[in-house]
Formats: structure tokens, C-alpha cells, sequence
């Protein structure tokens, strides 16, 4: 056993190990541990936000156009985008403090404002590269053609894909009563269904236990010394 | 109480513990096995390795956080070994806050290794010359779609503070035309984004470093090309290190693979648990019948 030295790693330590006590019960232990990560998380990221983007991006750039008032008046280029600084930053400045509106009932109304140039920039963003990266690429690797059966295993592997798709489809159909036919290929899908839950399950576990694996690493190597 | 009843009500501390003492035995003990490298790992260590080391760089973008650190860290490192080693310039940035700490741990850590190694200056890894640490700007999109028209403009001062338009590998570095492979190491959807937003409509090459949760969702991404390789969750960062190691002759300490000895004991405990369950299950079913 090689106990570190170290203090930070001996808060972490015993931080990681009053979170872990809730797996026994809860404690306030683990209520301070929860706490304190939370109030650090919001601190920290708050103050990186202001620093980071809040300054350089916000504050700097009208602080510079001010000067610039102050020194040579009123110029076009203050009103120029390309400018870094210029005083039309202080328009999505004052739709980006819209948000702050809902907390006032009588205005809340206007926090749709920001909502909406969000919402419409995203959707304008996305709706295209979204539909060509995960609707039209997915269905043409799906689709079956000549190269599929350059060797026979590929091509194996192609027709279960194509397979899976179509009955997996067909099983979400539910504009028709799936008897016949149709019963049998959404039997066959559902199939498939459970072969992709029981995948995402044993990954989720490979995930969590990965999780866990770094904390007692952390806690019987970096801390105690005793694995090396 | 039967012996069902009794199999199927077992105190949950009881597992905990089981796991606990499954997980922390092999640390002590560990099996020492190999780890066979999957396609996914080979694609993605082939598509680092050609490169051209003076023609485009690698960008790696750390998107994670200390939550997935255990996961998704060691293909960081892993990652900038492999590079360094063939002599491949590195961009690395964040899309998220937490991201920046993680890199730049990364990057000291390898970078201190190889500067250890090094007997002359073209040996030794050269910040601005051989890597820079670009940082992180907001919201992740904006950055991304930026970068396909100017890297500088998106990231005019580097994580420490400098200029990007003196440092002498972003003087050759323009755009995602001068990137080889970018590859996405990330607890969530951000290698996603990259295919949609810089791949679509630039061309880039992209790979993907995520943690075991997102595995059976990312596969598809694989399988059509649009992947160029993917490292899965802590079982992948193994293998890459394997991969690093035995290609490259590249030591340094193996995080990931410390870990395999626990992951595979813990698969085992959990399969057994498992099937207890189904057995239980079954057994009280038939019963009431």
C-alpha cells in the first residue's frame, strides 16, 4: 500500500466514496457530496461561460465601439457586422435577454421572441444536413446492388440488413391488421427489435461497469497505491 | 422462503458488493490477456495511419467529459501516440467546456512522453510546429460549419492565448480541406453532428471515439462509409492501445487496458446474474401454473 500524498486526490477520494455510500443508504454524506458537485459544476461553468464567451465575444467589442464613440464620434463602421467591434451586437444582445421575460408575468410573453430565432435558425441549420446524414445515406447503404454480393458474405450480411429494415418497418405499420403476410414479417421484425434492445443493453452494461472501473482504479491505484 | 423466492429477493447491496469485489480482484490480480482488435478499431487505426504526416493533419475534437473520462480519455491518448508517432500534426478542440481540461491532460501527458524519448529537436514535439490546441467556442454547431470556410476565423487565439494566425502549422491549415481525418471522441451525439454539418457539406472524413452506450446506435454510421472507423467504449480504447503498441513500438501507460481484466470479470458476474434471474422467473412461473 502506497497511500498518496496528495490532498486534491484525497478530497476526490473521499468525495467518490460519500457518493458511492448511497448505494448502502441514503446519508448526508452523500447529500453534501451531491450538493457540493452541483454548486461547483453551476460555479464553475457560470464563470467560464462569463469569462469566455460573455467578455470577449459581448463586453470587449461595445466596450472598444464606446471608446471609439468617445474618441472619434460616431462612425458607419461601429454599424458594420464584419467589425469586431460595432454596435449591432446589442440587437441579439437584447432578443438574447428576452429570455429573462418569463419571470415577469405580464411580459412573459415576449420570451417567444428569442424562442422563435432559435428555433427557426436550428431548423434552417438541420432540416437539410440532417435528412442527407441520417435519412438518405442510411437508405442508400441499405439498398442492395451489385457490390453488395462482391463476396458472398457481405452479401449475406446485406440481405439480414434489408431484412431487418423492411420488417422492422413493417412492424411499426399499424394501418393494417398484421395478420398474413404482414403478421408474419412484423413477427420477424419484432425479432429483430429484441436483437437491437439486447445489444443496446449489454453495451449500456459494458458502459457502466467501464464507469465504475475508472472510479476504483482511481480509488486503489491513484489513492491507496495498491494496484500498480 | 424457497429457494426461488429466496434467489429472486437477494438484497441488491449483495450484488453491489458482488461487483465491487468482482471489479477490484482483477485490478489487483489481473488475468493478463489479449485484447483481439475488432474491424472497427483496425478501420479507424488504418485510416489514421494514411495520413499523409506532411500533406494534412489530424483533428481530434474532445467532446467528453470526467463522467465518460474512464471510456473515452485513454483513445485520446491513445489517438495523439498514434500521430506523434508517425510524425502526423495534430489540431485538437473541444465542442463542450468540460472537453478542455481532458485535452489539454492528454496532450501534456503524451507530449511529455515523447519529449522524454527525444534526442534532438526534430525528435522533440513542438507546440505550433507538430499540435495546436485550438479550445473551444460556442455553441457547437457554429464552430463546426465555420470550419469549413476558415479554421482561423472560428478559433482566432488558441487555447493558450495566442494568435493562430502566427503559429506556423495554422498558417498551413485552412480549412477541413487540410484535414486528413477528424476524428470525434464524445460521450454523446457530436460525431453525429460532424457527419451532418461538416461531412455533408464539406467532405471531411470522420471517425468516431464513444462510449459503450451509443455503440448499437453509431454502427449504422459504420457500416455505410460515413464512419471511416469507431472505437467502442473502453473494449475499443484497449485495442487501440494494443494497436499503438504493437504496430508502433509506442509505450506509456495503458488505461483502458488496465481495465479489461475487471470489464471481462464483471460481463461474467453480470451474465450469471442474469440467467439466476430467468432461472427464478421461470421456475416461480411454473410453479404458479
Amino acid at each position: 500500500m502506497n497511500l498518496s500524498p496528495e490532498p486534491w486526490i484525497w478530497i476526490a477520494a473521499l468525495l467518490t466514496i460519500a457518493i458511492f455510500s448511497f448505494l448502502i443508504k441514503e446519508n448526508p454524506f452523500y447529500r453534501v457530496a451531491e450538493h457540493l458537485f452541483v454548486g461547483v459544476s453551476n460555479g464553475y461553468f457560470i464563470a467560464f461561460m462569463w469569462h469566455n464567451v460573455a467578455i470577449p465575444v459581448l463586453v470587449n467589442p461595445l466596450r472598444t465601439a464606446t471608446s471609439q464613440v468617445a474618441e472619434e464620434g460616431l462612425s458607419r463602421g461601429l454599424f458594420n457586422p464584419v467589425n469586431e467591434a460595432n454596435f449591432l451586437l446589442l440587437i441579439p444582445t437584447f432578443i438574447g435577454l428576452l429570455y429573462l421575460a418569463r419571470f415577469f408575468p405580464q411580459v412573459s410573453w415576449l420570451v417567444r421572441i428569442p424562442i422563435a430565432f432559435y428555433l427557426g435558425y436550428y431548423m434552417g441549420l438541420s432540416i437539410p444536413a440532417i435528412l442527407e446524414a441520417n435519412v438518405l445515406r442510411q437508405i442508400s447503404g441499405t439498398m442492395l446492388t451489385r457490390a453488395s454480393f462482391t463476396d458472398w458474405v457481405n452479401g449475406m450480411w446485406g440481405v439480414v440488413v434489408l431484412a431487418g429494415v423492411v420488417c422492422t418497418i413493417i412492424y411499426f405499420f399499424f394501418s393494417r391488421e398484421h395478420r398474413g403476410a404482414l403478421g408474419a414479417a412484423a413477427r420477424v421484425g419484432i425479432v429483430f427489435v429484441m436483437v437491437g434492445f439486447g445489444a443496446s443493453f449489454g453495451y449500456t452494461v459494458m458502459a457502466r461497469i467501464s464507469l465504475a472501473i475508472g472510479r476504483m482504479l482511481f480509488l486503489f491505484r491513484d489513492w491507496l497505491g495498491i494496484v500498480r | 422462503m424457497g429457494w426461488i423466492e429466496r434467489l429472486l429477493t437477494i438484497d441488491r447491496r449483495i450484488i453491489f458488493a458482488i461487483i465491487a469485489l468482482v471489479l477490484i480482484l482483477p485490478m489487483i490480480f489481473p488475468f493478463g490477456f489479449r485484447t483481439p482488435v475488432t474491424p472497427p478499431t483496425q478501420k479507424l487505426f488504418d485510416a489514421v495511419d494514411a495520413i499523409p504526416p506532411r500533406d494534412k493533419v489530424l483533428t481530434i475534437s474532445a467532446d467528453y467529459d470526467p463522467q465518460t473520462e474512464p471510456e473515452l480519455h485513454p483513445m485520446t491518448i491513445a489517438l495523439l501516440r498514434h500521430a506523434f508517432a508517425t510524425h502526423t500534426r495534430v489540431l485538437v478542440l473541444a465542442l463542450y467546456v468540460q472537453g478542455l481540461g481532458l485535452a489539454e491532460d492528454a496532450l501534456t501527458t503524451v507530449v511529455a512522453e515523447f519529449n522524454g524519448r527525444a534526442t534532438s529537436p526534430q525528435d522533440s514535439i513542438v507546440y505550433g510546429r507538430d499540435y495546436v490546441f485550438l479550445g473551444w467556442q460556442p455553441p457547437p454547431i457554429i464552430p463546426i460549419l465555420g470550419m469549413g470556410t476558415s479554421i482561423r476565423q472560428v478559433f482566432p487565439r488558441d487555447y493558450y492565448g495566442n494568435d493562430t494566425d502566427t503559429l506556423p502549422l495554422m498558417k498551413e491549415t485552412e480549412t477541413y480541406n487540410d484535414m486528413g481525418l477528424l476524428v470525434s471522441v464524445s460521450g454523446g451525439s457530436a460525431p453525429l453532428w460532424y457527419v451532418a454539418y461538416a461531412q455533408s457539406r464539406y467532405g471531411i472524413r470522420v471517425g468516431a471515439g464513444i462510449t459503450a452506450v451509443s455503440v448499437a446506435d453509431f454502427f449504422p454510421y459504420l457500416e455505410t462509409g460515413q464512419f471511416s472507423g469507431m472505437l467502442a467504449g473502453m473494449k475499443g480504447a484497449a485495442e487501440y492501445e494494443e494497436l499503438v503498441e504493437r504496430s508502433l513500438a509506442v509505450g506509456g501507460r495503458r488505461k483502458a487496458m488496465e481495465g479489461m481484466s475487471s470489464q471481462s470479470a464483471a460481463h461474467i458476474a453480470i451474465m450469471a446474474f442474469v440467467v439466476l434471474a430467468n432461472i427464478g422467473y421461470l421456475a416461480r412461473r411454473r410453479r404458479k401454473a
